[in-house]
């Protein structure tokens, strides 16, 4: 593991980073703005909604991806951030996809799998969670 | 306003106590929101994922490649903890406030163990059979004018089995595990501290999404606070890796075994009360 190679370098320390920077921008760009937008335009609705899940806890909203992106085109503020959350998520899942492909590319077939099946796993868990 | 603010403050605390302390902000965000902020268990689990996910991101990015996380053993234990992490992100949405209340108090406990007992290496030269055929070995690299050290790994399978716990803990209660991960590396696969610590870094980002999948695809993310926890636990925990290098962890050290000590009694007190 300590034999670095010409693809190692690429796939690790060049391309892993600009991607996994540009997801985490995006997310944080996301967040703040619907943070913001929050705060500035609906406060009462921010205060509201913190003292509703204090007292009842928080009811399951199942949106799907289409209605999130919908919602936030139409500026309005928690759906942006539930995007933004799930652009987050997508930092782990990139990293583990670009191990995956470096394993790949070694042919290290043993590692393969083991990279697949982290990368099945965290896929079960939207599953489990969809259905749970 | 004064509610955002006041839940941003206090991720940052978070983040700047876990940084300075090594255990990440998760350990201390949860009582947090539980304790200062009187949210509900589910709702400060959901959040502390998040910001668990984001911190490692943050502080992360740049890495992969620095010479001492050993990428095999993080793939191989991550197989663990992140069947670990899905069975217990699935079970936090089941079971009741109280047990995940009580399973905190006692994660606290063996946080502050972890302090208390974080010594040294127990290296060993050579990998056992399995971790040999998985070529798990590796090299520290050396000083300035030295050789690299070689280290070998021992019984994967023990290592495994506490990492499906670590996985499991992170799931049910939104922390990061890391003390849990660095001893399992440490003490049970002999591996060297430093190599330990930042295999265990890399690792919980995937064990965290791994939960944070699971509670995002249910709808079981409260965003009101998920979002400003987030930011705030990840700007916390970089301003504390900036300051690390300047203070004296050694001496603060008692006070965070004191701090972890006290929030253990007052989760498990809150358990017991709820039960």
């Amino acid at each position: 593991m300590n034999d670095t190679t010409a693809d190692e370098e690429r796939i690790l320390r060049v391309w892993t980073p600009i991607i996994l920077r540009t997801i985490l921008v995006a997310a944080i760009i996301l967040l703040l703005i619907g943070l913001l937008s929050t705060a500035w335009q609906h406060p009462g609705y921010y205060i509201e909604r913190f003292h509703r899940l204090q007292k009842y806890g928080h009811p399951q909203y199942r949106d799907t991806i289409a209605t999130l992106v919908a919602a936030s085109l139409k500026g309005e503020p928690r759906p942006i951030m539930t995007l933004g959350l799930m652009v987050l998520t997508l930092v782990p899942l990139a990293r583990v996809a670009f191990c995956f492909l470096f394993f790949l590319k070694e042919r290290d077939f043993t590692y393969v799998a083991f990279t697949a099946y982290v990368l099945i796993g965290l896929v079960a868990g939207v599953i489990l969670g969809r259905v749970g | 306003m004064v509610v955002l603010l006041g839940l941003l403050t206090l991720a940052v605390g978070a983040g700047f106590i876990g940084a300075l302390s090594g255990l990440g902000g998760g350990v201390f965000i949860v009582p947090a929101l539980l304790i200062l902020a009187h949210v509900p268990m589910q709702v400060a689990v959901g959040a502390s994922m998040i910001s668990v996910v984001a911190t490692s991101a943050g502080a992360s990015v740049a890495f992969v490649r620095d010479g001492w996380t050993n990428l095999r053993v993080a793939m191989v234990l991550e197989c663990a903890t992140v069947t670990g992490a899905v069975t217990g992100a699935y079970l936090a949405g089941i079971v009741p406030p109280w047990v995940l209340e009580l399973l905190f108090a006692l994660m606290m406990l063996q946080s502050a163990y972890f302090t208390v007992t974080k010594a040294g290496d127990s290296m060993v030269p050579r990998s056992d059979a399995l971790a040999e055929r998985l070529e798990l070995g590796g090299r520290i690299p050396a000083e300035t004018g030295g050789t690299d050290l070689e280290y070998g790994v021992t019984n994967v399978p023990g290592g495994a089995a506490l990492m499906v716990v670590a996985g499991l803990m992170s799931g049910l209660l939104g922390i990061g595990s890391g003390a849990l991960k660095v001893m399992a590396m440490d003490y049970v696969m002999h591996i060297p501290l430093k190599v330990s610590s930042a295999t265990s870094n890399f690792m919980i980002g995937v064990t965290a999404g791994a939960g944070a999948l699971v509670f995002l695809a249910r709808g079981d993310v409260a965003t009101v606070i998920a979002a400003p926890v987030a930011l705030g636990v990840t700007a916390g925990a970089l301003t504390g890796s900036r300051v690390l290098p300047h203070v004296n962890v050694q001496a603060l050290r008692n006070l965070f075994v004191i701090i972890l000590v006290l929030i253990a009694v007052e989760m498990g007190w809150r358990a017991l009360s709820g039960f």
